[in-house]
């Protein structure tokens, strides 16, 4: 495809454990276009972040394998790359930010020194360049007095300012692809909400392809030009926002969005998704979220669904859209949730009048 | 809803000393909490001071000064051992990292019956082991589970079992200090689901305290903001998130993103700014009946006016 940047095929990776192979990711499609944002969402188990962890060669060998697949950037297959030929592409060309600010710095450096290590490295900067261009990033992550700062350590900068240095640090080399893992999960809201405008401006700026993990639907609503929702280790959905929030086919997808409350379903109880996902050591047969799924069929305890086409640009593995399938409506709280809720929900945007 | 209180917050001061400064996490802080609601206690920020409140309320600091009343009678008094233990067995607490807050070292039985013995509720073990189980099942777990180690559960199931230990000793007040904030959102939902129904079952109270506005908006009755120490506004879940009068209420209401593509696309986020307005002579207000503000006077009149046009 015209304009993609990466392209994942079938993408396997397995980790050995004493009570077996765990089957963490199996077979994986998806390609990555330049300067579009996309969200890959799911529960934890579901593969997400070792997903993240596999395009950035960050598998833990010997226990961590890639049996199958291949990561294909700029027409190299990563996948297959040695260590030492993936140490020039990571922090590079494809960089990584954490959940955690907090352990991802370094404590005992100062920032400035955390910043230009990749710019050394990467692109032979010299000091006093290197300290320069570390001066300009912090500026660009929106840190005040950044001549100041970046003589400071981690343990002197908030958590929402922590996260703007990581971010400082994953952008220095001008990456062609930024994975961001759960960047926000440890922030509060109204940093939150900061810490998103800045990676969207950036986005703007620098045209950087984004991969975005998170579990929290209205973030992925927030930043995301696709989404990608995983399950056991495969993608089962996957569309453009619009076509995942508006006109979402996989049962999953449906139980997502209906665990989260909207904002006037006060009387009704949320849609659990009933059960856990189940143990990859031993993928079950046939489709895996037969066990959780309420329009469970034969077929699905039999044989897996492959990705049926929903439009040229959504696709959802679930029998229920084989042409056999009977019609089934998904349920009444999430069709309300489909309408979208901008509707009822005018006094957020109301500005404040003193 | 009746109105019987069954706990009393007057203006309470949590501070805490270090070596520089004296840091203020809760700083004058008035509410009640009505017997069987759910209360919801939110802030943006953390160290905002809203799971100070939380273990302030249940003894596990000392109040610097102000009072905590529960059904009527002072927490922070010197208590009779056998009143600080009926104290410990009404008001329970469920804790939001499920991984720590649960001994490795102790199966799921004498995390369950750790406080049915210290209170000597059950004396012979063929009871205990069936409260335990019917424990278990009361948070959707099974009795096969109570021979189990901590670390062989999901979070959601540890949170469960939280819940259960919390509920051994028939509590009437839970106070839920970010209960689901550790828990994937499809998990989110089965705990939120749960603790409705006990709380229907057994006629309990919850203080829920999160930062996630709209879970709490879904499972309180009346929501208190916090920033920085101070409540700043307070009023039916509903009314607050219809009418937010507070800047900072509107501003935390416009960051929380939500799963709408479209609303998100042109959401305009409010910032606030605390330097626009007077902190010093404001204090907590009734705007209308229930709806509390923190403002100034001329903030105040400005309130009602808008309040009388709408």
């Amino acid at each position: 495809m015209e304009n993609t940047i990466l392209d994942v095929r079938n993408l396997q990776v397995t980790f050995d454990t004493y009570g077996g192979s765990v089957k963490a990711v199996r077979g994986l499609d998806f390609s990555l276009r330049k300067g579009e944002t996309l969200a890959i969402v799911g529960e934890s188990g579901s593969g997400k972040s070792v997903t993240t962890k596999a395009l950035m060669g960050l598998i833990p060998k010997p226990a961590g394998k890639i049996p199958k697949g291949e990561i294909l950037f700029e027409g190299r297959d990563l996948a297959k790359l040695s260590d030492k030929q993936m140490q020039k592409i990571r922090g590079k060309e494809i960089s990584m930010i954490f959940q955690d600010p907090m352990t991802s710095l370094n404590p005992t450096m100062k920032i400035g020194k955390q910043i230009m290590e990749g710019l050394i490295l990467h692109q032979k900067l010299s000091q006093s360049h290197a300290k320069t261009r570390a001066i300009e990033l912090l500026e660009l992550v929106g840190i005040p007095e950044p001549k100041s700062r970046i003589n400071q350590y981690p343990h002197q900068f908030s958590g929402g300012m922590r996260q703007r240095v990581v971010i400082a640090i994953a952008l220095a080399c001008n990456p062609k692809i930024l994975i961001a893992d759960e960047p926000t999960t440890a922030l509060d809201v109204t940093i939150q909400a900061q810490i998103l405008e800045l990676m969207k401006d950036i986005q703007k700026k620098m045209d950087t392809s984004i991969i975005f993990i998170t579990h929290d639907l209205g973030v992925v609503a927030n930043v995301a030009d696709r989404v990608a929702v995983m399950y056991a280790g495969k993608i089962v959905e996957i569309g453009t926002v619009d076509d995942v929030f508006y006109n979402p086919k996989h049962p999953y997808t449906w139980g997502l969005l209906g665990s989260m409350p909207t904002v006037d379903n006060k009387e009704e109880k949320l849609i659990a998704i009933p059960g856990t996902p189940p143990d990859l050591i031993h993928p079950p047969q046939g489709d895996a979220f037969a066990v959780r799924n309420e329009y469970v069929m034969q077929i699905d305890l039999e044989e897996e669904p492959p990705l049926f086409k929903v439009s040229d640009s959504h696709y959802a593995a679930t029998w229920l859209l084989h042409e056999d399938a009977p019609e089934v409506e998904p349920p009444a709280a999430v069709k309300e949730r489909m309408k979208g809720i901008t509707s009822n929900h005018t006094s957020v945007r109301e500005d404040y009048h003193s | 809803m009746s109105k019987d209180k069954i706990l009393e917050v007057k203006e309470l001061k949590q501070y805490f000393h270090t070596k520089k400064e004296v840091i203020k996490a809760v700083d004058g802080i008035s509410f009640d909490i009505y017997r069987g609601e759910t209360f919801g206690l939110v802030g943006g920020e953390s160290g905002c001071g809203k799971s100070t409140t939380g273990r302030t309320i249940i003894r596990l600091y000392d109040a610097t000064s102000g009072e905590v009343k529960f059904n009527g009678i002072d927490v922070h008094d010197k208590k009779s051992k056998k009143n600080l233990k009926q104290f410990n067995r009404q008001m329970q607490m469920i804790f939001q990292d499920p991984y720590a807050s649960l001994n490795p070292r102790m199966t799921v039985r004498e995390i369950i019956a750790e406080g049915i013995d210290i209170h000597g509720l059950i004396k012979n073990e063929k009871e205990k082991t069936e409260r335990v189980q019917q424990l278990l099942e009361t948070v959707g777990l099974n009795k096969e589970h109570a021979s189990r180690y901590p670390h062989e559960f999901s979070g959601g199931q540890r949170q469960r079992i939280g819940i259960a230990r919390a509920l051994a000793v028939d509590p009437e007040f839970i106070i839920a200090d970010e209960p689901i904030s550790a828990l994937d959102v499809s998990i989110q939902a089965q705990v939120v689901n749960l603790m409705k129904e006990l709380q229907e079952k057994h006629g309990l109270t919850y203080l829920f305290i999160a930062h996630d506005l709209s879970m709490v908006k879904y499972i309180s009755d009346r929501i208190a903001v916090m920033y920085f120490g101070k409540i700043v506004e307070l009023a039916d879940s509903d009314e607050l998130y219809n009418n937010p009068l507070h800047p900072y209420t509107k501003s935390l209401l416009s960051a929380i993103p939500l799963p709408d593509p479209d609303f998100e696309r042109d959401r305009t986020r409010t910032i606030y700014d605390p330097s626009k307005h007077d902190s010093v002579n404001a204090e907590f207000r009734e705007v209308t009946p229930g709806h509390w503000v923190f403002c100034t006077e001329g903030e105040f009149k400005n309130f009602k006016l808008a309040k009388a046009k709408a």
